[in-house]
C-alpha cells in the first residue's frame, strides 16, 4: 500500500474514527438512539397496519417486552386435551439486544467522516443517517416478527416446518449481517466521490462506443 | 474516464452494445445474489460440518500461534481455552469470518474484471481477512479474561465493523490495482 494512498488514508481515519465512534455510541449515545428506535418502532409498526396495540413495553429490569401478532394453533396433547388458538406471541429481549439495532449509525458516521473531500461529505452524512434510521427500524420490526414465528414454530412445529430454514436464515441476515455492512454499502451509495474511488467505472456511467466511430477525448486541455 | 473508454473499444464483447450501460445496477445484482446465495450455502446443513471444521483449525492455529509467542491455552475443538481461569471462546459462524468472506467474493466476482485477476484477488483478500480474524480471534480471548463488558463491546460490535472495514479497504486496493494493470473494468 502506497504510503500516501486514500486506502491508507481511510483505513487509518476509518479505524480511529471507528473506535471513537463506537466508545461514544457505547457510553453516552446508546440510550438517546434506544428510545429514538422505540419511537420509530411503534411509528413504522403502526404504518404497516398492525392495530392490535403497542409493540413495546419496558419492563421493570429495563428489558423490552415485545407482543407481536401472530395466528397459530397449538396441537392436543396429552396435558392439553383441547387445541388451544393463539393470536398473538410476547417475547422479552435484554436490553443489550435491541441495543445492537442501534449501532449501524455511528458506524455510518464513522465510514462518511473518513471519507475523502470532508466538505461535500455534509449532505450524504445527513441523508444517510436518515436512511441508516429508517432501515435499523425495518430490522428491529423484521427481528420482532421472525422471533414471534420463531416462537409459533417451537409451539406448533407442523404449521410452520416448511419455513423453518426461511426462519433461521432471515433471522441471520437481520441479526448477524444487515447492520454491519449496511451502513458501507448507503455510504457508497449516497457518497458519489468516495463510491466513484471504490468502484471505478461501476459506479459512474460509462459510454460504450461502437468500434467504427472515431474517438475523441472530452479532456479540455488537450483539444483534438 | 479516458482507459475505460479504451479498454470498452477493445473489447469485443462490448462491441456489440452501445449505449450507457447501468454497470452500477449489474454489480448491484450481481453481488446481492452472490450474497444470498453464499449466506444461503453457509447456513445449509450440507455445508455445515466443512464450516465447523474450519473453525476449528482456525483455532487450532490461534492456539499454535499463542504457543509460539509463550502463551498457555488449551483448543478443545472450536472452543479456546484459558486453563489457568477456565475463560474459554468459542469461534462460531460469525467468528471465523465466513461472513466478510462471502461479500469480499461477492464484490470480486460481480465486478467487472478478468478471471485471472479475480482468481488472484480472492486468495490473496481472503488471506489477508483471515490474517486478520486471527488477530482479533486471539485479542478477544485475551480481552476476555480480563473484562467481560468489554469483550461483549469488542467481539459484537467494534471488532465485527473493523473486519468490515478491513474487507472494503482490501477489495478497494484490489480494484485499485486493476486500475494501474489497465484490466479496469469492462472484463464482465
Amino acid at each position: 500500500m502506497p504510503p500516501d494512498s486514500p486506502q491508507k488514508r481511510f483505513l487509518i481515519l476509518g479505524s480511529l474514527l471507528l473506535v471513537f465512534l463506537l466508545v461514544s455510541w457505547w457510553f453516552v449515545l446508546s440510550n438517546p438512539l434506544l428510545v429514538l428506535l422505540r419511537v420509530s418502532a411503534e411509528i413504522g409498526w403502526d404504518l404497516f397496519g398492525n392495530n392490535s396495540g403497542r409493540l413495546i413495553s419496558e419492563t421493570p429490569a429495563g428489558d423490552w417486552s415485545l407482543r407481536v401478532p401472530v395466528r397459530f394453533t397449538i396441537p392436543a396433547s396429552p396435558q392439553q386435551p383441547e387445541p388451544v388458538k393463539i393470536h398473538s406471541v410476547d417475547f422479552d429481549i435484554g436490553r443489550t439486544q435491541a441495543v445492537a439495532f442501534t449501532f449501524s449509525l455511528p458506524v455510518y458516521w464513522a465510514i462518511i467522516l473518513a471519507a475523502p473531500n470532508v466538505r461535500r461529505n455534509l449532505r450524504p452524512l445527513a441523508l444517510g443517517s436518515v436512511v441508516v434510521a429508517i432501515l435499523e427500524t425495518m430490522l428491529f420490526l423484521a427481528f420482532a416478527e421472525i422471533s414471534a414465528h420463531n416462537v409459533a414454530a417451537q409451539w406448533s412445529p407442523q404449521t410452520l416446518d416448511s419455513s423453518d430454514w426461511f426462519l433461521r436464515f432471515g433471522y441471520y441476515l437481520v441479526v448477524n449481517v444487515i447492520p454491519y455492512v449496511a451502513p458501507f454499502l448507503i455510504a457508497l451509495g449516497l457518497h458519489r466521490e468516495f463510491g466513484g474511488q471504490v468502484f471505478p467505472g461501476v459506479h459512474s456511467k460509462t459510454v460504450v462506443v461502437p468500434s467504427h466511430l472515431p474517438v475523441h477525448s472530452n479532456n479540455k486541455r488537450c483539444p483534438q | 474516464m479516458p482507459s475505460s473508454n479504451k479498454q470498452a473499444l477493445s473489447s469485443p464483447s462490448r462491441l456489440k452494445s452501445s449505449g450507457v450501460r447501468p454497470k452500477l445496477w449489474i454489480f448491484i445484482a450481481l453481488f446481492t445474489a452472490s450474497c444470498i446465495g453464499g449466506f444461503a450455502l453457509l447456513l445449509s446443513p450440507l455445508v455445515s460440518p466443512a464450516v465447523l471444521k474450519f473453525s476449528r483449525s482456525l483455532v487450532e492455529f490461534s492456539g499454535i500461534l499463542i504457543g509460539a509467542c509463550g502463551g498457555h491455552v488449551r483448543v478443545e475443538g472450536a472452543v479456546l481455552r484459558d486453563p489457568f481461569t477456565g475463560f474459554a471462546v468459542e469461534m462460531k459462524d460469525g467468528c471465523n469470518a465466513a461472513n466478510v468472506t462471502i461479500l469480499l467474493w461477492s464484490a470480486m466476482l460481480a465486478f467487472p474484471a478478468p478471471w485471472r485477476m479475480k482468481a488472484v484477488g480472492l486468495l490473496a483478500g481472503s488471506l489477508v481477512i483471515h490474517a486478520i480474524n486471527i488477530a482479533r480471534f486471539i485479542s478477544l480471548f485475551y480481552l476476555g479474561l480480563y473484562s467481560a463488558t468489554l469483550f461483549e463491546f469488542a467481539h459484537a460490535y467494534l471488532w465485527e465493523s473493523m473486519l468490515v472495514l478491513d474487507t472494503m479497504v482490501v477489495f478497494w486496493l484490489w480494484v485499485n490495482r486493476l486500475s494501474r494493470t489497465s484490466a479496469l473494468p469492462n472484463a464482465a
